[in-house]
Protein backbone atom coordinates (compact mmCIF):
# COMPACT_ATOMS: atom_id res chain seq x y z
CA UNK A 1 0.00 0.00 0.00
CA UNK A 2 0.85 3.37 -0.81
CA UNK A 3 1.60 5.52 2.21
CA UNK A 4 0.60 9.03 1.89
CA UNK A 5 3.16 11.62 4.05
CA UNK A 6 1.08 13.35 6.10
CA UNK A 7 3.63 16.75 5.37
CA UNK A 8 2.12 17.20 1.52
CA UNK A 9 -1.56 17.63 3.63
CA UNK A 10 -3.08 20.83 3.61
CA UNK A 11 -2.90 22.74 6.89
CA UNK A 12 -6.14 24.13 8.52
CA UNK A 13 -5.69 26.84 11.21
CA UNK A 14 -8.59 25.60 13.54
CA UNK A 15 -6.75 26.87 16.67
CA UNK A 16 -7.37 30.70 15.25
CA UNK A 17 -10.26 32.53 16.38
CA UNK A 18 -11.49 33.83 13.01
CA UNK A 19 -11.22 30.29 11.54
CA UNK A 20 -14.28 29.68 9.37
CA UNK A 21 -15.49 26.18 8.32
CA UNK A 22 -17.19 27.77 5.59
CA UNK A 23 -13.67 29.43 4.11
CA UNK A 24 -12.16 28.96 0.81
CA UNK A 25 -9.34 27.44 2.85
CA UNK A 26 -11.38 24.55 3.74
CA UNK A 27 -13.16 24.58 0.35
CA UNK A 28 -9.65 24.38 -1.19
CA UNK A 29 -8.40 21.92 0.84
CA UNK A 30 -11.41 19.77 0.65
CA UNK A 31 -10.07 20.00 -3.42
CA UNK A 32 -6.57 18.58 -2.50
CA UNK A 33 -7.40 15.90 -0.11
CA UNK A 34 -9.77 14.17 2.06
CA UNK A 35 -7.97 15.17 5.26
CA UNK A 36 -6.14 18.03 6.33
CA UNK A 37 -3.40 18.73 9.55
CA UNK A 38 -4.66 21.42 11.95
CA UNK A 39 -2.91 22.50 15.53
CA UNK A 40 -4.20 19.30 17.15
CA UNK A 41 -4.76 16.39 14.62
CA UNK A 42 -6.52 16.26 11.52
CA UNK A 43 -9.58 17.15 9.83
CA UNK A 44 -11.61 14.78 7.74
CA UNK A 45 -13.85 16.93 5.10
CA UNK A 46 -15.21 14.97 2.59
CA UNK A 47 -18.49 12.77 3.09
CA UNK A 48 -17.48 9.54 2.43
CA UNK A 49 -14.32 9.53 4.76
CA UNK A 50 -16.29 11.65 7.80
CA UNK A 51 -18.70 8.62 7.55
CA UNK A 52 -16.68 5.44 7.61
CA UNK A 53 -14.21 7.41 10.46
CA UNK A 54 -17.13 8.31 12.60
CA UNK A 55 -18.30 4.51 13.11
CA UNK A 56 -15.02 3.06 12.81
CA UNK A 57 -14.54 0.51 15.92
CA UNK A 58 -10.51 1.39 15.92
CA UNK A 59 -11.64 5.16 17.28
CA UNK A 60 -13.34 6.48 20.07
CA UNK A 61 -15.11 9.30 20.59
CA UNK A 62 -12.52 12.05 21.24
CA UNK A 63 -14.49 14.73 23.50
CA UNK A 64 -12.74 13.07 26.61
CA UNK A 65 -9.34 14.67 25.65
CA UNK A 66 -11.02 18.25 25.78
CA UNK A 67 -9.77 19.23 29.36
CA UNK A 68 -6.93 18.01 29.12
CA UNK A 69 -5.72 19.89 25.81
CA UNK A 70 -7.36 23.34 27.29
CA UNK A 71 -6.21 22.87 30.51
CA UNK A 72 -9.85 22.72 32.07
CA UNK A 73 -10.47 22.05 36.08
CA UNK A 74 -13.52 22.18 37.70
CA UNK A 75 -16.80 21.39 37.52
CA UNK A 76 -17.63 21.43 34.37
CA UNK A 77 -14.34 19.76 33.27
CA UNK A 78 -15.54 16.80 36.04
CA UNK A 79 -18.57 16.77 34.47
CA UNK A 80 -17.60 16.54 31.26
CA UNK A 81 -15.48 13.45 31.55
CA UNK A 82 -18.35 11.99 33.41
CA UNK A 83 -21.17 11.76 31.21
CA UNK A 84 -22.84 10.00 28.66
CA UNK A 85 -20.63 10.89 25.71
CA UNK A 86 -17.17 10.49 26.93
CA UNK A 87 -18.14 7.12 28.76
CA UNK A 88 -16.97 3.85 26.34
CA UNK A 89 -17.91 -0.08 25.95
CA UNK A 90 -20.00 -1.49 28.70
CA UNK A 91 -20.49 1.73 30.64
CA UNK A 92 -21.45 3.73 28.03
CA UNK A 93 -23.85 0.89 27.03
CA UNK A 94 -26.04 0.36 29.93
CA UNK A 95 -26.26 4.38 29.40
CA UNK A 96 -27.39 4.91 26.73
CA UNK A 97 -30.23 1.47 26.99
CA UNK A 98 -31.42 3.21 29.77
CA UNK A 99 -32.06 6.85 28.35
CA UNK A 100 -32.71 5.77 24.65
CA UNK A 101 -36.90 5.04 25.68
CA UNK A 102 -37.12 8.64 27.00
CA UNK A 103 -35.92 9.88 23.45
CA UNK A 104 -38.03 7.52 21.38
CA UNK A 105 -39.60 8.48 17.68
CA UNK A 106 -42.66 6.95 19.77
CA UNK A 107 -43.15 10.07 21.76
CA UNK A 108 -43.48 12.43 18.62
CA UNK A 109 -46.52 12.11 18.25
CA UNK A 110 -47.56 13.10 21.68
CA UNK A 111 -45.17 16.01 22.04
CA UNK A 112 -46.12 17.88 18.79
CA UNK A 113 -49.45 19.50 19.91
CA UNK A 114 -47.24 20.51 22.74
CA UNK A 115 -44.56 21.83 20.47
CA UNK A 116 -47.21 23.64 17.94
CA UNK A 117 -48.90 25.20 20.93
CA UNK A 118 -45.35 26.35 22.29
CA UNK A 119 -44.40 27.89 19.08
CA UNK A 120 -47.72 29.99 18.11
CA UNK A 121 -47.52 31.05 21.99
CA UNK A 122 -44.19 32.48 21.08
CA UNK A 123 -44.93 33.82 17.36
CA UNK A 124 -47.75 35.95 19.38
CA UNK A 125 -44.95 37.95 20.95
CA UNK A 126 -44.00 39.34 17.83
CA UNK A 127 -45.91 38.51 15.01
CA UNK A 128 -47.81 42.22 14.60
CA UNK A 129 -44.60 44.06 15.32
CA UNK A 130 -43.11 43.10 12.23
CA UNK A 131 -39.59 42.49 13.79
CA UNK A 132 -38.23 40.66 17.18
CA UNK A 133 -34.98 39.03 18.35
CA UNK A 134 -35.18 35.72 17.07
CA UNK A 135 -32.79 34.24 19.39
CA UNK A 136 -34.08 36.03 22.18
CA UNK A 137 -37.66 35.86 21.65
CA UNK A 138 -38.15 32.89 20.02
CA UNK A 139 -35.23 29.69 19.59
CA UNK A 140 -33.94 30.28 23.10
CA UNK A 141 -37.67 29.91 25.05
CA UNK A 142 -38.46 27.18 22.36
CA UNK A 143 -35.26 25.01 22.69
CA UNK A 144 -35.33 25.33 26.71
CA UNK A 145 -39.36 24.78 26.67
CA UNK A 146 -38.99 22.08 25.18
CA UNK A 147 -36.82 20.49 27.13
CA UNK A 148 -38.67 21.81 30.18
CA UNK A 149 -41.50 19.65 28.63
CA UNK A 150 -39.26 16.54 28.21
CA UNK A 151 -38.08 16.43 31.56
CA UNK A 152 -41.05 17.53 33.19
CA UNK A 153 -39.91 20.52 34.56
CA UNK A 154 -42.16 23.95 35.31
CA UNK A 155 -41.72 25.91 32.42
CA UNK A 156 -41.71 29.35 33.95
CA UNK A 157 -37.92 28.41 35.17
CA UNK A 158 -36.67 28.37 31.31
CA UNK A 159 -35.12 31.48 31.95
CA UNK A 160 -32.87 30.54 34.32
CA UNK A 161 -32.07 27.45 32.08
CA UNK A 162 -31.42 29.42 29.25
CA UNK A 163 -29.02 31.51 31.19
CA UNK A 164 -26.85 28.35 32.83
CA UNK A 165 -26.95 26.38 29.50
CA UNK A 166 -25.55 29.70 27.56
CA UNK A 167 -22.51 30.21 30.11
CA UNK A 168 -21.74 26.88 30.27
CA UNK A 169 -22.07 26.72 26.39
CA UNK A 170 -18.79 28.90 26.45
CA UNK A 171 -16.98 26.26 27.68
CA UNK A 172 -16.59 24.98 24.16
CA UNK A 173 -15.90 28.53 22.76
CA UNK A 174 -12.38 30.00 21.68
CA UNK A 175 -12.68 32.19 24.77
CA UNK A 176 -12.87 29.56 27.45
CA UNK A 177 -9.84 30.11 29.52
CA UNK A 178 -11.00 33.76 30.61
CA UNK A 179 -14.65 32.11 31.06
CA UNK A 180 -13.88 29.22 32.98
CA UNK A 181 -14.87 30.62 36.43
CA UNK A 182 -18.17 31.50 35.01
CA UNK A 183 -18.38 27.70 33.37
CA UNK A 184 -17.92 26.21 36.91
CA UNK A 185 -20.26 28.47 38.46
CA UNK A 186 -22.96 27.70 35.51
CA UNK A 187 -22.01 23.96 35.69
CA UNK A 188 -22.83 24.07 39.70
CA UNK A 189 -26.15 26.40 39.77
CA UNK A 190 -27.37 23.35 37.44
CA UNK A 191 -26.13 20.33 38.99
CA UNK A 192 -28.11 22.43 42.25
CA UNK A 193 -31.04 22.29 39.78
CA UNK A 194 -31.22 19.20 38.96
CA UNK A 195 -30.44 17.53 42.84
CA UNK A 196 -33.40 19.97 43.77
CA UNK A 197 -35.41 18.28 40.72
CA UNK A 198 -34.47 14.98 41.46
CA UNK A 199 -35.33 15.19 45.18
CA UNK A 200 -38.66 16.78 44.63
CA UNK A 201 -39.47 14.28 41.91
CA UNK A 202 -39.26 11.35 44.19
CA UNK A 203 -41.37 12.38 47.24
CA UNK A 204 -44.21 11.95 43.66
CA UNK A 205 -45.71 9.11 41.64
CA UNK A 206 -43.74 8.10 38.32
CA UNK A 207 -44.44 10.11 35.02
CA UNK A 208 -43.18 9.41 31.47
CA UNK A 209 -40.57 12.48 31.43
CA UNK A 210 -36.68 11.63 31.48
CA UNK A 211 -36.07 12.09 34.89
CA UNK A 212 -38.66 9.93 36.30
CA UNK A 213 -37.86 7.05 33.87
CA UNK A 214 -34.02 7.75 35.05
CA UNK A 215 -35.30 7.41 38.52
CA UNK A 216 -37.08 4.01 37.92
CA UNK A 217 -33.64 2.95 37.10
CA UNK A 218 -32.30 4.78 39.68
CA UNK A 219 -33.93 2.54 42.38
CA UNK A 220 -31.18 -0.45 41.66
CA UNK A 221 -27.67 1.69 41.84
CA UNK A 222 -25.64 -0.84 40.03
CA UNK A 223 -28.16 0.00 36.98
CA UNK A 224 -27.86 4.10 37.67
CA UNK A 225 -25.90 5.40 40.42
CA UNK A 226 -26.69 8.35 42.02
CA UNK A 227 -23.68 9.86 40.85
CA UNK A 228 -24.45 9.35 37.56
CA UNK A 229 -28.14 10.00 37.45
CA UNK A 230 -27.58 13.63 38.17
CA UNK A 231 -24.76 13.75 35.41
CA UNK A 232 -27.36 12.40 32.82
CA UNK A 233 -29.84 14.74 33.50
CA UNK A 234 -27.12 17.96 33.67
CA UNK A 235 -26.51 16.38 29.99
CA UNK A 236 -29.98 16.06 28.93
CA UNK A 237 -30.72 20.17 30.09
CA UNK A 238 -27.29 21.52 28.73
CA UNK A 239 -26.98 19.00 25.79
CA UNK A 240 -30.68 19.78 24.54
CA UNK A 241 -30.75 23.43 24.91
CA UNK A 242 -27.48 25.11 23.70
CA UNK A 243 -28.01 22.76 20.31
CA UNK A 244 -31.41 23.12 19.35
CA UNK A 245 -31.05 27.09 19.85
CA UNK A 246 -28.63 27.28 18.07
CA UNK A 247 -29.51 25.52 15.05
CA UNK A 248 -32.83 27.05 15.09
CA UNK A 249 -31.16 30.32 14.64
CA UNK A 250 -28.75 29.07 11.96
CA UNK A 251 -32.14 27.59 10.18
CA UNK A 252 -33.40 31.14 10.11
CA UNK A 253 -30.22 32.88 8.30
CA UNK A 254 -30.27 30.21 5.93
CA UNK A 255 -33.94 30.68 4.90
CA UNK A 256 -33.50 34.67 5.19
CA UNK A 257 -30.35 34.35 2.64
CA UNK A 258 -32.57 31.79 0.49
CA UNK A 259 -36.03 33.51 0.66
CA UNK A 260 -37.32 31.39 -2.61
CA UNK A 261 -37.06 28.31 -0.42
CA UNK A 262 -39.26 30.37 2.86
CA UNK A 263 -42.04 30.70 0.11
CA UNK A 264 -41.62 27.19 -0.77
CA UNK A 265 -41.72 26.17 2.68
CA UNK A 266 -45.25 28.55 3.43
CA UNK A 267 -46.87 26.78 0.67
CA UNK A 268 -45.71 23.11 1.09
CA UNK A 269 -45.80 22.95 5.33
CA UNK A 270 -45.38 18.68 4.44
CA UNK A 271 -41.92 19.81 3.49
CA UNK A 272 -41.09 21.25 7.20
CA UNK A 273 -38.65 18.02 8.20
CA UNK A 274 -36.99 17.52 5.13
CA UNK A 275 -36.03 21.55 5.72
CA UNK A 276 -34.81 20.11 9.02
CA UNK A 277 -32.35 18.41 7.64
CA UNK A 278 -31.23 20.33 4.54
CA UNK A 279 -30.47 22.98 7.13
CA UNK A 280 -28.39 20.64 9.46
CA UNK A 281 -26.52 19.59 6.07
CA UNK A 282 -25.31 22.80 5.01
CA UNK A 283 -25.55 24.78 8.04
CA UNK A 284 -24.86 22.20 11.12
CA UNK A 285 -24.03 24.17 14.42
CA UNK A 286 -21.80 20.78 15.25
CA UNK A 287 -19.30 21.94 12.90
CA UNK A 288 -17.25 18.85 13.35
CA UNK A 289 -17.22 16.34 15.60
CA UNK A 290 -13.82 14.52 17.21
CA UNK A 291 -12.52 10.83 17.27
CA UNK A 292 -9.19 9.82 18.37
CA UNK A 293 -7.50 6.73 17.71
CA UNK A 294 -6.92 3.83 19.58
CA UNK A 295 -4.33 1.89 17.49
CA UNK A 296 -1.86 3.08 15.21
CA UNK A 297 -4.17 2.95 11.85
CA UNK A 298 -3.90 2.91 8.32
CA UNK A 299 -6.77 4.79 6.52
CA UNK A 300 -6.88 5.69 2.96
CA UNK A 301 -3.64 4.92 2.58
CA UNK A 302 -2.48 7.44 5.08
CA UNK A 303 -0.54 5.83 8.48
CA UNK A 304 -2.66 7.58 11.43
CA UNK A 305 -0.45 7.44 15.07
CA UNK A 306 -2.56 6.09 18.16
CA UNK A 307 -3.92 9.12 20.21
CA UNK A 308 -4.44 11.30 16.76
CA UNK A 309 -7.45 13.74 17.11
CA UNK A 310 -9.41 13.13 13.77
CA UNK A 311 -12.32 16.20 13.72
CA UNK A 312 -14.96 15.09 11.22
CA UNK A 313 -16.27 17.89 9.65
CA UNK A 314 -19.89 17.58 9.27
CA UNK A 315 -20.35 21.12 7.39
CA UNK A 316 -17.55 20.26 4.82
CA UNK A 317 -18.64 16.53 4.30
CA UNK A 318 -22.32 18.12 4.15
CA UNK A 319 -21.57 20.17 1.30
CA UNK A 320 -18.61 17.58 -0.11
CA UNK A 321 -19.24 18.00 -4.18
CA UNK A 322 -18.73 14.57 -5.02
CA UNK A 323 -22.12 13.87 -3.21
CA UNK A 324 -23.78 16.90 -3.28
CA UNK A 325 -25.29 19.51 -5.94
CA UNK A 326 -24.47 22.76 -4.96
CA UNK A 327 -26.87 25.05 -3.13
CA UNK A 328 -30.32 24.62 -0.74
CA UNK A 329 -33.03 23.26 -1.38
CA UNK A 330 -35.71 22.26 0.63
CA UNK A 331 -37.82 19.82 -2.06
CA UNK A 332 -34.53 18.00 -3.17
CA UNK A 333 -34.07 14.52 -1.17
CA UNK A 334 -30.32 14.13 -0.07
CA UNK A 335 -27.94 11.74 1.49
CA UNK A 336 -28.13 11.53 5.19
CA UNK A 337 -25.97 14.46 7.27
CA UNK A 338 -23.55 14.17 9.76
CA UNK A 339 -25.62 17.29 12.11
CA UNK A 340 -26.13 14.57 14.68
CA UNK A 341 -22.60 12.95 14.64
CA UNK A 342 -22.66 9.14 14.27
CA UNK A 343 -21.88 5.40 15.17
CA UNK A 344 -22.16 4.06 18.66
CA UNK A 345 -22.56 8.20 19.96
CA UNK A 346 -24.49 9.21 17.64
CA UNK A 347 -26.90 12.13 19.44
CA UNK A 348 -29.51 10.50 21.95
CA UNK A 349 -31.71 13.38 21.59
CA UNK A 350 -32.06 13.74 17.35
CA UNK A 351 -35.85 11.97 17.17
CA UNK A 352 -36.72 14.86 19.75
CA UNK A 353 -34.70 17.69 18.14
CA UNK A 354 -36.26 16.77 14.49
CA UNK A 355 -39.86 16.35 15.96
CA UNK A 356 -39.67 19.61 17.65
CA UNK A 357 -37.84 21.71 14.75
CA UNK A 358 -40.03 20.37 12.03
CA UNK A 359 -42.97 21.85 14.29
CA UNK A 360 -41.25 25.23 14.93
CA UNK A 361 -39.72 25.75 10.96
CA UNK A 362 -43.56 24.87 9.59
CA UNK A 363 -45.21 27.41 11.56
CA UNK A 364 -43.17 30.33 12.05
CA UNK A 365 -42.95 29.68 7.50
CA UNK A 366 -46.72 29.96 8.00
CA UNK A 367 -46.79 33.11 10.32
CA UNK A 368 -43.53 35.09 9.26
CA UNK A 369 -43.46 36.58 5.73
CA UNK A 370 -40.77 37.69 4.16
CA UNK A 371 -38.04 37.70 6.98
CA UNK A 372 -35.09 39.30 5.86
CA UNK A 373 -32.04 40.76 8.38
CA UNK A 374 -32.71 44.04 10.49
CA UNK A 375 -29.36 45.24 11.86
CA UNK A 376 -26.06 42.96 12.81
CA UNK A 377 -26.37 40.27 13.80
CA UNK A 378 -24.06 39.04 16.54
CA UNK A 379 -22.19 35.45 15.50
CA UNK A 380 -20.35 32.88 17.14
CA UNK A 381 -17.27 32.02 15.78
CA UNK A 382 -17.68 29.43 12.61
CA UNK A 383 -16.18 26.73 14.35
CA UNK A 384 -16.79 23.99 16.87
CA UNK A 385 -20.47 24.69 18.15
CA UNK A 386 -21.41 27.59 16.21
CA UNK A 387 -24.65 29.92 15.96
CA UNK A 388 -26.10 33.45 16.63
CA UNK A 389 -26.24 35.51 19.52
CA UNK A 390 -28.32 37.59 18.41
CA UNK A 391 -30.04 37.39 15.32
CA UNK A 392 -32.37 40.64 14.74
CA UNK A 393 -35.51 40.10 12.11
CA UNK A 394 -37.58 42.21 10.32
CA UNK A 395 -40.57 40.59 8.73
CA UNK A 396 -44.73 41.46 7.26
CA UNK A 397 -46.35 42.40 10.71
CA UNK A 398 -49.67 40.11 10.88
CA UNK A 399 -52.92 40.90 10.42
CA UNK A 400 -52.04 44.24 8.94
CA UNK A 401 -53.14 43.84 5.40
CA UNK A 402 -52.35 41.46 2.73
CA UNK A 403 -51.08 39.53 5.41
CA UNK A 404 -52.57 36.61 7.18
CA UNK B 1 -41.02 -12.99 15.01
CA UNK B 2 -38.69 -12.07 12.14
CA UNK B 3 -35.97 -9.27 11.71
CA UNK B 4 -35.92 -7.55 8.64
CA UNK B 5 -32.90 -4.74 8.21
CA UNK B 6 -33.08 -2.24 5.06
CA UNK B 7 -29.17 -2.42 4.64
CA UNK B 8 -29.44 0.61 2.15
CA UNK B 9 -30.83 2.87 5.19
CA UNK B 10 -28.79 0.83 7.66
CA UNK B 11 -25.64 3.56 8.27
CA UNK B 12 -23.68 0.74 10.72
CA UNK B 13 -24.10 3.55 13.90
CA UNK B 14 -24.77 0.10 16.26
CA UNK B 15 -27.41 1.39 17.83
CA UNK B 16 -29.23 -1.54 17.80
CA UNK B 17 -25.95 -3.71 19.17
CA UNK B 18 -26.07 -1.24 22.12
CA UNK B 19 -30.24 -1.74 22.37
CA UNK B 20 -30.24 -5.68 21.95
CA UNK B 21 -26.60 -7.61 21.91
CA UNK B 22 -28.52 -10.63 21.98
CA UNK B 23 -29.64 -10.22 18.24
CA UNK B 24 -27.40 -7.63 16.69
CA UNK B 25 -23.51 -7.70 16.07
CA UNK B 26 -21.18 -6.56 14.05
CA UNK B 27 -18.73 -8.71 11.96
CA UNK B 28 -15.58 -7.98 12.04
CA UNK B 29 -15.14 -6.11 8.99
CA UNK B 30 -17.59 -3.48 10.38
CA UNK B 31 -20.72 -5.58 8.61
CA UNK B 32 -23.95 -6.36 10.47
CA UNK B 33 -25.17 -9.54 11.72
CA UNK B 34 -28.36 -10.05 12.93
CA UNK B 35 -30.34 -13.48 14.01
CA UNK B 36 -33.43 -13.35 11.59
CA UNK B 37 -35.95 -15.70 14.15
CA UNK B 38 -34.86 -14.54 17.56
CA UNK B 39 -36.29 -16.23 21.03
CA UNK B 40 -39.91 -14.80 21.40
CA UNK B 41 -38.16 -14.05 24.67
CA UNK B 42 -36.13 -11.09 22.91
CA UNK B 43 -38.88 -9.35 21.94
CA UNK B 44 -38.72 -6.45 23.98
CA UNK B 45 -35.25 -5.55 22.72
CA UNK B 46 -35.75 -6.16 19.30
CA UNK B 47 -38.68 -3.72 19.73
CA UNK B 48 -35.94 -1.34 21.44
CA UNK B 49 -33.26 -2.07 18.81
CA UNK B 50 -36.16 -1.17 16.03
CA UNK B 51 -37.05 2.32 18.13
CA UNK B 52 -33.56 3.41 18.47
CA UNK B 53 -32.14 2.78 15.03
CA UNK B 54 -31.28 6.04 13.79
CA UNK B 55 -32.20 5.34 10.14
CA UNK B 56 -35.25 3.45 11.50
CA UNK B 57 -33.52 0.44 9.38
CA UNK B 58 -35.36 -2.30 11.41
CA UNK B 59 -38.59 -3.76 11.34
CA UNK B 60 -39.76 -6.31 13.22
CA UNK B 61 -42.65 -8.72 11.48
CA UNK B 62 -45.03 -11.02 13.04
Amino acid sequence: MNVMAEGSLPFLNLSDPSFSIRSEAVRQARERNWCARTPYGLAVLRYEEVGKLLRDPRLRQGSYAWPAHNQATGSFAEWWLAMLLNRIGDDHARLRRLANPAFSPKLIGSLKPKFENLAHELIDGFAQRGRCDFMAEFSEPYATRVICILLGLDQSEWRALADISGEMGLALGVTYKQDMARVNAATDRLYDYARRVISERRTRPPGDDFVSLLLQANADKDALSDEELDNMVVLAVFGGIDTTRNQLGLAMSMFIENPGQWTLLAGQPELARQAVEEVMRTRPTTTWVTRETMEDIVFNGLEIKKGTTLHLFAESAGTDPQVFTPGFDISVKRMPHFGFGGGTHHCLGHFIARGDMTEALRILAERIRNPRYDGDVLWLPDSGNTGAVKLPIAFDPEGQGGGQ
Amino acid sequence: MKICVDLDKCKSHGQCVIAAPEIFSFAADNQLNWVEHPEETLRKAAEEAADVCPEQAITIEG
